[in-house]
C-alpha cells in the first residue's frame, strides 16, 4: 500500500480513462444497485412491517423480531443452523484437508481418485438431495448395508426420524462439499515449498510434525479462503434441505433459510420472512467482518 | 436475466419495491409484460406444469379462436408465491388457474377478483353447475370463481388382493378395523400412507374422521378457528386415528404420497386413503384392478360429507378486457372444453358441467361421480378449506402424533396454540 504518494498521479490517470469505459462501468453498477442493493434495503424495511404482498405494507415496528424470539420453530432453526455450521464446516474442512494431504503425492491412479472425490460437486445440491433421499429410504442402500453387516439394530428411517434427519442431510451435504475443499487444499499444497519439507525430514521431524509446523503455516492463505467459503455456504444452505426433508419431520431439520422460504413464499408473511432474512444477514455479517479483520491483519503482519 | 433490468426497475417503481418477493417477481412478471401492448390479447396464467395437464390446457386454449390468448405456465410454488403480485400488478394476467376455497375468498374480499355472477345465471356457462359448486365459488354473495373439474377422495385398494385375502368392502368403522386386522394377519400392511415429503397426506384421515364423527359444519368451523383443536371433539377424532396407527405401514413416514403407492401396487399393502389422482401414479396394468370405497361411516346420525377438491379459474378484477376474460372463462367452462381437458390430461377428475357425456369415462370415475352426487355436503381438503399456513400446523401435529401417539394431549395443545397464531394474524 503506497496510498500516501498516490493522489496526484491517480488524478491524471483518472482523466485518461475514456468516457465510454465509465459508461460500461455505470451500467453494471446500476444493475447491481437496482437488482441487489435496492431489494436488500427493501427487505430491511419490510422486516419492520406486516405484509402479504397485497396493498400497502403495515408498519409494526420491531414486533416481527419480538415474535421471532418467542417462536419455537425459529429458535429451533437457529440452533440447527449452529449445528449445521459447525458440522458442515468442521467435517468438510477436516475431510477435505485429509484427502488433499493423502492425494497430494503423485502416484499411480491418484488423478482418478481426485476426480472421483470431486465428482459429486458436479451435481447440483437438489440432485444430491434426491440421490441421498433414495439411499436413506427404509429399504435403501444404507439400511440394506447395515443389515448385511449385522447391524440391523442401527437401521432407521433416517429422514423421518427427528433425531437423525438433520444429520442425515448434513452427511449428504458434506459428501458433496468435501471434494471442493480438497481441491482448494490441493492447490494450496502445490504452493508450498517442497524443499522445506525435505529439509525438516532430514532434520528428523515426524510426518505429523512436518505437517503441523512446516506445511500448515504455509496454508494460511488457503485457510482463510476455505473458512469464508464454508461459512457462507453453510449459512446459505437451502436447496439440499428442501429437497430432502423440507425442514421436517415437524421442523426438526429446519434451517433459517428454509423457514424464511416457507414463511415468505408459501405463507406470504413477507414481513416476518424479511425479519428472518435480516437475522441471517446479521449472522453472515458477523462472520464476514471477523474474516475481513483477520485477513487484513494478516496482510499487514 | 440479461434483458431483465429494464422491466425489473419498472416493476419495482410500479409497486413501490418489495424486496425479496420482487426478486422472483422480475422473472414472472417479465413474462406477461408482452401483453401490455395490446389489450386485445388475453393472458392465461397457469400453474399446471405437469406434462399431461399442461399439454391438455395448451390444446384447449388453441381451440379458443375469438381472441388471441397467451398461455403462461409457471411452477406451482412460484405461482402461489407470486399470485398476489400478479393480481396486484397494473397489468395483470386476465385469467388464472386456481382452486375454490378460502384463499380465493380472501382475494375476493380485497377486491382483486372479477365478479362473474352473470356467468352463473340464465344462459351463463356455469348456470347448470350444482348448488354445492356455486356455494364453493361464492364470496360475499357474488360468484368469483369458475370451477371446471373436481375429484374425490376414497380408500383405494386392489380388487384381486381383497379377493385373495377374503375380505369384503367395509361400510362401518368396526368392519373396517376387522378388515385391517385380517390384512395384517396375512402379513401385509393394511394401510399405506406417504407422509414423508408430503406430510399433508396425514390430513386425509384427519379430515375424514372429523367429517364422519363431527360432521362437515363442525369441520369447516374448526378450520375457520371457531372451535379449538384441543377440544373434546378433536380428541374423539384422534382417538379413532389412534386405532389406525398399528395398521399404518411405518415406512410411509419416509415416503412421498407417490412412493407410498408402490406397496399398494406391489401387493405389500392393502389400502390407501388418497385422492383420485392416485390413478396417475399406479402402473398401467394395475389401474384396472384398482377400486375404492367410501370412508366407512362412524356415526350414522352425522350427514355424510365427502372431500371434493375443486379446480378451475378466476379472472383478475384489473383485467384490461373483462368482457374478453369472461368469454374465455365461458369457453373453458363449456362442456366440450371440460371434456377435452379431462381426457387429454389423463386425470380421473370429474367435470363440473352436467352436460359433459360421462358415459365414456372409466367405471372408477363413474363411481366417484355417484359418490359425490349422493353426499349431503362437500368439503375440499384441509389446506383448501383453511390455508397453506394452517396446513403446516396440521402437518406438524399429525406427523408428530404418528410418531408419538401417547403425547396426543400435548400435541393438540401445541396445535391449538400454533393455529391461533396463524388465524389471529
Amino acid at each position: 500500500m503506497t496510498a500516501v504518494a498516490a493522489p496526484a498521479r491517480r488524478r491524471s490517470r483518472l482523466r485518461a480513462v475514456p468516457k465510454v469505459v465509465w459508461l460500461f462501468l455505470l451500467v453494471p453498477a446500476l444493475v447491481e444497485v437496482g437488482m441487489v442493493f435496492w431489494p436488500a434495503v427493501n427487505s430491511f424495511y419490510l422486516s419492520l412491517t406486516e405484509w402479504n404482498g397485497l396493498g400497502a405494507a403495515k408498519p409494526v415496528g420491531l414486533a416481527n423480531f419480538r415474535n421471532l424470539f418467542s417462536d419455537d420453530v425459529f429458535l429451533g432453526a437457529l440452533k440447527n443452523n449452529v449445528v449445521w455450521a459447525i458440522g458442515f464446516g468442521g467435517l468438510s474442512v477436516l475431510g477435505g484437508l485429509a484427502l488433499a494431504v493423502a492425494l497430494n503425492r503423485p502416484r499411480r491412479g491418484v488423478g482418478l481418485y481426485r476426480s472421483a472425490i470431486y465428482l459429486p460437486m458436479v451435481f447440483s445440491l437438489a440432485v444430491t438431495g434426491l440421490f441421498w433421499r433414495v439411499q436413506y429410504q427404509p429399504d435403501g442402500t444404507i439400511n440394506t448395508l447395515l443389515g448385511a453387516v449385522g447391524l440391523d439394530g442401527w437401521e432407521k428411517q433416517w429422514l423421518a426420524n427427528p433425531d437423525t434427519a438433520l444429520y442425515a442431510v448434513l452427511v449428504a451435504a458434506v459428501w458433496r462439499q468435501v471434494g471442493y475443499v480438497m481441491v482448494l487444499y490441493l492447490a494450496g499444497l502445490k504452493g508450498t515449498d517442497p524443499t522445506l519439507d525435505d529439509a525438516s525430514a532430514m532434520d528428523g521431524a515426524s510426518a505429523w510434525q512436518r505437517f503441523r509446523f512446516v506445511t500448515w503455516p504455509q496454508l494460511r492463505g488457503v485457510n482463510t479462503v476455505v473458512f469464508a467459503v464454508t461459512v457462507i455456504d453453510s449459512l446459505r444452505t437451502f436447496d439440499i434441505v428442501w429437497a430432502m426433508t423440507q425442514g421436517g419431520p415437524y421442523h426438526s431439520s429446519e434451517l433459517l433459510s428454509t423457514y424464511m422460504f416457507q414463511q415468505g413464499f408459501t405463507f406470504l408473511n413477507l414481513g416476518y420472512a424479511s425479519a428472518i432474512a435480516v437475522v441471517i444477514f446479521a449472522l453472515a455479517l458477523v462472520f464476514i467482518i471477523t474474516y475481513l479483520i483477520r485477513a487484513t491483519k494478516e496482510e499487514a503482519g | 436475466m440479461i434483458s431483465a433490468p429494464l422491466s425489473r426497475r419498472g416493476f419495482l417503481a410500479g409497486i413501490g419495491g418489495i424486496g425479496a418477493a420482487g426478486l422472483l417477481g422480475a422473472c414472472a412478471t417479465g413474462s406477461d409484460s408482452g401483453s401490455s401492448a395490446a389489450s386485445s390479447t388475453l393472458t392465461l396464467q397457469s400453474s399446471l406444469s405437469d406434462p399431461d395437464p399442461k399439454a391438455a390446457l395448451t390444446k384447449v386454449v388453441e381451440g379458443y379462436t375469438k381472441t388471441k390468448t397467451t398461455l403462461n405456465t409457471i411452477a406451482i410454488e412460484t405461482f402461489r408465491a407470486q399470485l398476489p403480485t400478479y393480481l396486484n400488478s397494473g397489468n395483470p394476467p386476465d385469467v388464472l388457474t386456481w382452486y375454490a376455497g378460502s384463499v380465493a375468498r380472501d382475494y375476493a374480499s380485497k377486491g382483486f377478483l372479477l365478479d362473474v355472477s352473470d356467468m352463473w345465471t340464465g344462459n351463463g356457462a356455469c348456470a347448470n353447475f350444482s348448488p354445492a359448486l356455486k356455494e364453493l365459488s361464492t364470496a360475499n354473495g357474488k360468484q368469483i370463481f369458475v370451477p371446471t373439474n373436481y375429484y374425490w377422495w376414497g380408500v383405494f385398494y386392489r380388487k384381486s388382493m381383497f379377493q385373495q385375502w377374503g375380505v369384503q368392502v367395509p361400510t362401518t368403522w368396526d368392519e373396517f378395523i376387522t378388515v385391517c386386522k385380517t390384512i395384517k394377519s396375512k402379513g401385509a400392511a393394511p394401510i399405506t400412507m406417504g407422509t414423508g415429503s408430503t406430510a399433508w397426506v396425514a390430513s386425509g384421515w384427519f379430515d375424514y374422521l372429523n367429517l364422519r364423527i363431527n360432521g362437515a359444519e363442525f369441520h369447516r368451523d374448526l378450520l375457520a378457528g371457531k372451535h379449538p383443536f384441543d377440544g373434546p371433539e378433536v380428541k374423539a377424532v384422534m382417538d379413532h386415528y389412534k386405532q389406525l396407527l398399528e395398521f399404518i405401514d411405518p415406512k410411509g413416514r419416509s415416503y412421498s404420497w407417490q412412493d407410498a403407492v408402490t406397496p399398494l401396487a406391489s401387493k405389500k399393502a392393502g389400502m390407501y386413503l388418497i385422492g383420485a389422482f392416485i390413478t396417475s401414479a399406479v402402473p398401467a396394468d394395475v389401474v384396472d384392478d384398482l377400486d375404492f370405497f367410501q370412508v366407512p361411516i362412524i356415526d350414522p346420525s352425522v350427514p355424510v360429507a365427502e372431500e371434493a377438491p375443486t379446480d378451475g379459474y378466476f379472472a383478475s378484477a384489473k383485467s384490461k378486457n373483462p368482457a374478453g376474460a369472461k368469454d374465455l372463462l365461458s369457453y373453458l367452462a363449456s362442456a366440450p372444453a371440460q371434456q377435452q381437458f379431462i381426457q387429454l390430461a389423463k386425470s380421473s377428475n370429474l367435470p363440473t358441467s352436467t352436460q359433459v357425456d360421462t358415459s365414456t369415462f372409466s367405471p372408477l370415475v363413474q363411481k366417484g361421480i355417484k359418490m359425490l352426487g349422493e353426499a349431503k355436503g362437500l368439503t375440499q381438503f384441509f389446506n383448501r378449506d383453511s390455508s397453506d399456513e394452517l396446513q403446516t400446523t396440521a402437518d406438524t401435529a399429525l406427523t408428530k402424533f404418528l410418531d408419538k401417539p401417547g403425547d396426543v394431549n400435548a400435541i393438540l395443545t401445541e396445535w391449538q396454540a400454533s393455529a391461533k397464531k396463524v388465524l389471529g394474524s
